[in-house]
């Protein structure tokens, strides 16, 4: 059994279709990125995975239970830190935790008992009868994590965790999701950052208009993208020049605004001769990037949109 | 395939559980109304404002008044209303941080844990009644200080305190549908000034008797009046529990209504967001 398996997921808000026909398995003890823009689909999945929203069709099982005819024993199977932690500001952080911990009916000197145990793990022993309101972005988000883990979930959904945090506080989440899942705990993440995706995931899915558009591990996608990417900044007026000498050394990739980019089929040893070429060609050549190819390229190639600093439906520019 | 037609959002959990987690709810209430002293002292020094200018400017008036006879003091006779006015700013608090938790994502996170959704209500309500009751004892404590006596003695303090706790469902419950409702915290603080109207066309602050017209009319015919009616006659003549039953029975009808109400939004919410 998977802890989570999800078969021709529909979810429908009148005429949009928000998740158009998921199909997802999640094995045991891995970390799983879902990864897109927003808008596309991420947290109505996470929803109905979670029970807080009815698939309009299809059918998931999440720690072994159906989402919709089981919903009370998926809820004591998860633990949940949604999008933007919504904690209550007015209480304290063991006051949480233990009204956490009550409503999965755990006894009072057992919530206490791990609520210490959470709050230290999470670094929040110090500010532990502080209230929340008076916590930091990235003290919430921790917090938010340790009432996740109240009940010991075999499962666990994090929603967007390190999405306003500081690039410190960030790491320091990635760090605890590491350890969590290396006792065991299935994680099932959704970021818009690709290098979060990178960093945590063993395998990961890219959701694109409510559709999964790649799924696989990073390093095998990446590698399926294929070449390095050559990234050329060169003045508007020059644009069309400097992409049409590019093409020679490989084909066109989507681009940010300003910029030609190239999948240079024969690598870094090409990039001199690339540079030489726009020389001769009179093209002034402002910054130039050489990147491996990324989960952005990634995605860029299935839906021939850049997803960092892009929102669903909004191309920064179509690939040729 | 389309998915069972069953509530995604039923928990069947045992009836300790659930007290144990309304319980634990309401204690998240009464602190949340304690820790935010700009939502509860108004009410409390609202009513004792409007009593104090009443009796300063209209003390003398349960000299020769019809409708006053047998009050020593007006203080005497605006205790009920004190009570009932200071109940209305607090069962409001109820709906507002339930819209509160609407609108934070907090409500999410309690439906995304195997708590069962009848408990979110009542540990909500549950907070709110206690409220009720403290600031019940809190007015009796203050003008008693200023020489008011409930002639029922205890038992009619106690009345008292009952009733304030009722009056909070009343007032928690029909905040909590509309909060449920809407989703919204401002839509429930916009309906305060409508639960005025309905406080003051009754008996609170004048007899009915010294009344006249349709706003006599209206007046003896609304539940408010009923209410403090009720409770006043145990403040100022003595013990009487058929006036007694009315008040509080009339609270009691009223907290029906007002908890089905708020219990069908709930579930109209949670059938709306699956």
């Amino acid at each position: 059994m998977n802890p989570i398996e999800a078969e021709g997921l529909v979810r429908r808000f009148g005429e949009i279709v928000a998740v158009d026909g998921v199909d997802l398995v999640v094995e045991q003890g891995e970390i799983f990125g879902f990864l897109g823009p927003n808008g596309a689909g991420k947290s109505t999945l996470v929803r109905m995975l979670t029970t807080l929203l009815r698939p309009t069709a299809g059918t998931a099982r999440v720690a072994g239970y159906d989402v919709v005819a089981e919903a009370g024993s998926v809820r004591r199977s998860i633990g949940v830190a949604l999008q933007d932690a919504a904690i209550d500001p007015l209480m304290t952080g063991r006051e949480l935790v233990r009204l956490q911990a009550v409503l999965h009916g755990i006894s009072r000197a057992e919530a206490d008992k791990r609520g210490e145990v959470l709050l230290a793990r999470v670094g929040l022993t110090g500010a532990a009868d502080r209230r929340v309101g008076t916590y930091s972005g990235g003290m919430r988000r921790r917090l938010d994590l340790a009432l996740a883990l109240v009940h010991e979930p075999t499962v666990l959904f994090l929603d967007e965790p390190t999405t306003g945090l500081d690039p410190t506080s960030r790491v320091s989440l990635w760090e605890e999701v590491r350890r969590l899942n290396g006792e065991g705990t299935t994680v099932f993440l959704t970021t818009q950052y690709l290098e979060e995706a990178d960093e945590l995931a063993g395998r990961i899915a890219i959701i694109d208009g409510g559709k999964i558009v790649r799924e696989g591990n990073p390093a095998v996608l990446k590698a399926a993208v294929g070449a390095h990417t050559l990234v050329v900044t060169v003045p508007a007026a020059q644009e069309r020049q400097a992409t049409d000498v590019l093409r020679t050394f490989g084909e066109e990739r989507a681009a940010k605004p300003g910029s030609v980019t190239i999948g240079l089929t024969d690598g870094p040893a090409a990039l001199s001769g690339a540079l030489r070429s726009l020389e001769d060609a009179g093209v002034t050549v402002e910054h130039v990037e050489l990147d491996a190819p990324s989960l952005d390229d990634v995605f860029a190639d299935a839906t021939g949109r850049r997803l960092e600093g892009a929102d669903a439906g909004e191309p920064v520019e179509e690939a040729g | 395939m389309t998915v069972a037609v069953l509530d995604p959002h039923e928990v069947r959990i045992g009836r300790r559980q659930a007290v144990a987690q309304a319980s634990a709810l309401a204690r998240r209430s009464i602190r949340g109304t304690i820790r935010q002293p700009q939502v509860w002292l108004p009410g409390l020094l609202f009513p004792m404002f409007i009593a104090a200018v009443n009796t300063s400017t209209m003390g003398k008036a349960v000299e020769f008044l019809p409708g006053f006879e047998g009050v020593d003091s007006l203080l005497d006779f605006l205790l009920p209303a004190s009570i009932t006015q200071s109940v209305l700013f607090g069962g409001l608090t109820a709906g507002s941080d339930t819209a509160t938790d609407i609108q934070t994502g907090f409500f999410d996170r309690l439906l995304a844990s195997p708590v069962s959704r009848t408990s979110i209500l009542v540990g909500r309500l549950a907070g709110a009644s206690v409220t009720g009751a403290f600031q019940a004892v809190v007015f009796m404590a203050i003008y008693g200080a200023f020489g008011v006596r409930v002639a029922a003695g205890l038992p009619g303090a106690l009345l008292l305190i009952v009733y304030a706790m009722v009056l909070a469902l009343v007032i928690g419950g029909f905040a909590a549908m509309l909060a449920l409702r809407t989703g919204s915290a401002e839509a429930v603080q916009n309906v305060f000034p409508l639960t005025f109207i309905g406080l003051f066309i009754s008996s609170a602050f004048f007899p009915t008797s010294s009344m006249s017209g349709l706003y006599r009319s209206i007046a003896t015919r609304n539940p408010v009046t009923w209410m403090v009616d009720g409770m006043r006659h145990q403040v100022i003549v003595g013990l009487d529990w058929g006036e007694a039953a009315t008040s509080i029975g009339v609270a009691a009808g009223l907290a029906v209504l007002a908890i089905y109400g708020a219990q069908r939004a709930l579930r109209t919410r949670l059938r709306r967001a699956a």
